[in-house]
């Protein structure tokens, strides 16, 4: 059980790490094009390439965000009930959650499959195979679902989610 | 609309999802799912991955992490001592004496940052204290601090104003010109209700600051300096057509980390803080504008959008009328919602009507931004209310009560915006033309 929560733990961390990795690179990747413009050079494909490292870059964050308490909510009404009614709820908002996660995981597999299947390429003039960079989005969502789940999962059997409120983070969302 | 029924239980789901307290942008998805359901025969969730991917792998959208992450860096420097330091000088001599500090230190921190929040407790840290010690009137600190903070969304970088550019595929930085104009005359409208009310209120008795020589001053803002140059070079990049929105936040992430460098601020810990932060304040936000992509597709299927335009055309309603209702509707909506949620859940439905109505869609972003503001100091929800709560240990009703002036102010705000419309377009008109 210890191994299985200090493996997820991990996971959660490692894919929050890779995700401010991707966001390096887009800034690495802009100063590319402005040194490029600059000079006269062309660097062809780079605002696609930001675009694929920004998907990445969110769905990689989504778990560790979640377990951060970053992701908003709205909590009024969570907040104004007592703790047997709130629980019930809040095991509400992890399965609806945990539910749709995984529909989109799902489709995500499919989504990327017929991409690789089809050879799918970038219409820009990178001419990526996108199920390559689609794949860092599936990877994503499906840390996604197993965070949710682990945290219904806790809620059911021990009464509570590991999420306190962020609202440092949150407060970007004003 | 003959199918009224269908609607009403799509509305249903909405306010149920949004109402218990799931995750904003996973709510999004759900109703967006019932509705494709319920209005169209298309495979759901292929036509849901799709939407989401377009919208989550947009070039236009780097622009947002990368300033969340050049505030994020500032906000772990020295700047918050530097900033009292560095103003209080200067606004010495002022009616209304330092309180300005907070104000003038909220909008050129709002020029560094995106988050109100973060601009509270930047500035709240050093002049809360400093303020109490000269023994201003506790209600105006508090007050103008909660007030003067929501103009992190209106002064860029804005990410409310990203994220609607975003939406709606206007320039970003159109939309950050549109905003610093009444970003500046709402600042200038809180500064003279402090100098009036320090000529009027008989609680009114700060000490007086020692007198300094020019001198003096300009060396305690020497710290503050550097921070402006950088707003400079990045507002100005834009402005002149060197750089796009999301090339003028890559330079203001190196030049905030060079800054951060100088000042012996930068470590390993403070660098990867910033950037973890940064990580996660932007997946925050990009859930919820997947969600609210997947939502606009479904919501053009439910036909809502363009029966609520026809509507709102047979009422023969003026512009200032619509505008009036759509003020009383974000007010309302923004007690229960934050303004980036409330901005992309609308906006499929609104821009429709408002296009119709002929309003300038660039003019109207500044419009919904003030408006979303005001939310942050009402109760139940205002942000900026709990960070202060947390700061000052004041019960929410005094403080709710020292941020209500600051309310009218904004409520006035939307008024003079309406009057003169030039204030928003007049800049972004004027841009030179970028490299795209």
């Amino acid at each position: 059980m210890t191994a299985l929560r200090r493996t997820l733990d991990f996971v959660y961390l490692a894919s929050g790490v890779l995700a401010a990795l991707c966001l390096i690179s887009i800034l690495l990747l802009i100063v590319l094009q402005m040194l490029a413009r600059w000079t006269g050079e062309v660097a062809p494909g780079i605002p696609e390439y930001a675009g694929y490292f920004m998907a990445a870059a969110s769905f990689l964050a989504f778990a560790n965000a979640l377990n951060t308490g970053s992701h908003i909510r709205v909590s009024i009404v969570v907040n104004a009930l007592s703790q047997g009614p709130r629980r019930l709820l809040n095991i509400w908002c992890f399965g609806i959650g945990a539910l749709i996660a995984w529909y989109f995981v799902y489709y995500a597999g499919r989504f990327v499959y017929w991409s690789w299947k089809f050879k799918d390429i970038s219409q820009g003039q990178d001419r990526t195979e996108l199920w390559i960079p689609q794949s860092f989005v599936l990877l994503g969502a499906v840390i996604f679902a197993i965070a949710l789940t682990d945290h219904l999962l806790a809620l059911i059997f021990k009464g509570d989610h590991r999420i306190a409120r962020n609202i440092e983070d949150q407060s970007f969302g004003e | 609309m003959e199918d009224l029924n269908i609607i009403i239980l799509f509305l249903f789901v909405l306010f149920l999802l949004l109402g218990s307290g799931v995750w904003v942008g996973l709510a999004l998805m759900g109703v967006a799912w019932v509705g494709m359901e319920l209005f169209t025969n298309r495979p759901v969730g292929d036509v849901m991955l799709t939407t989401v991917w377009s919208a989550s792998s947009s070039w236009t959208l780097t622009a947002l992490p990368l300033f969340i992450w050049m505030g994020e860096i500032l906000y772990r420097t020295r700047l918050s001592e530097d900033m009292f330091k560095g103003l209080s000088p200067w606004m010495a001599g002022l009616p209304g004496g330092l309180v300005h500090t907070n104000i003038v230190g909220c909008t050129v921190f709002a020029a560094v940052s995106g988050s109100s929040a973060a601009t509270l407790t930047t500035v709240g840290k050093m002049s809360i204290p400093e303020l109490r010690k000269r023994a201003y009137p506790e209600n105006m600190v508090i007050g103008t601090l909660a007030g003067a903070a929501t103009l992190g969304l209106m002064i860029p970088p804005s990410l409310t104003l990203i994220v609607y550019g975003v939406t709606i595929n206007e320039s970003i930085s159109k939309l950050f010109f549109a905003g610093i104009l009444p970003g500046l005359v709402l600042a200038a409208m809180f500064m003279a209700y402090v100098a009036v009310m320090s000529r009027v209120s008989r609680r009114w008795n700060p000490n007086p600051e020692p007198p300094m020589t020019f001198g003096e001053r300009v060396s305690n803002s020497r710290f503050l300096i550097p921070v402006i140059c950088l707003i400079l070079v990045v507002i100005g990049s834009m402005y002149l057509g060197y750089a796009t929105a999301t090339e003028a936040a890559a330079f203001g992430v190196i030049g905030g980390l060079v800054l951060a460098a100088t000042q012996g601020s930068l470590t390993w810990k403070s660098f990867t803080e910033s950037l973890m932060g940064a990580t996660r304040t932007s997946a925050m936000i990009a859930l919820i504008l997947a969600g609210a992509a997947f939502l606009s597709l479904s919501m053009g299927f439910t036909g809502l959008p363009r029966g609520l335009a026809d509507l709102i055309a047979q009422m023969e309603l003026s512009r200032f009328e619509l505008l009036m209702v759509l003020l009383v509707f974000y007010i309302i909506l923004g007690m229960f919602l934050d303004g980036i949620s409330s901005v992309v859940l609308t906006m499929a439905v609104v821009e429709p009507m408002v296009r119709e109505a002929g309003i300038d869609l660039i003019w109207f972003g500044i419009f919904v931004v003030v408006v979303v503001e005001m939310a942050q100091i009402t109760p139940p929800i205002g942000f900026n209310l709990f960070v202060l709560q947390g700061m000052t240990d004041h019960e929410m009703g005094f403080i709710a009560k020292a941020a209500f002036p600051m309310f009218l102010i904004m409520v006035l705000m939307v008024f003079v915006l309406i009057l003169f419309p030039e204030l928003a377009t007049w800049l972004p008109d004027n841009i030179r033309q970028g490299p795209g």
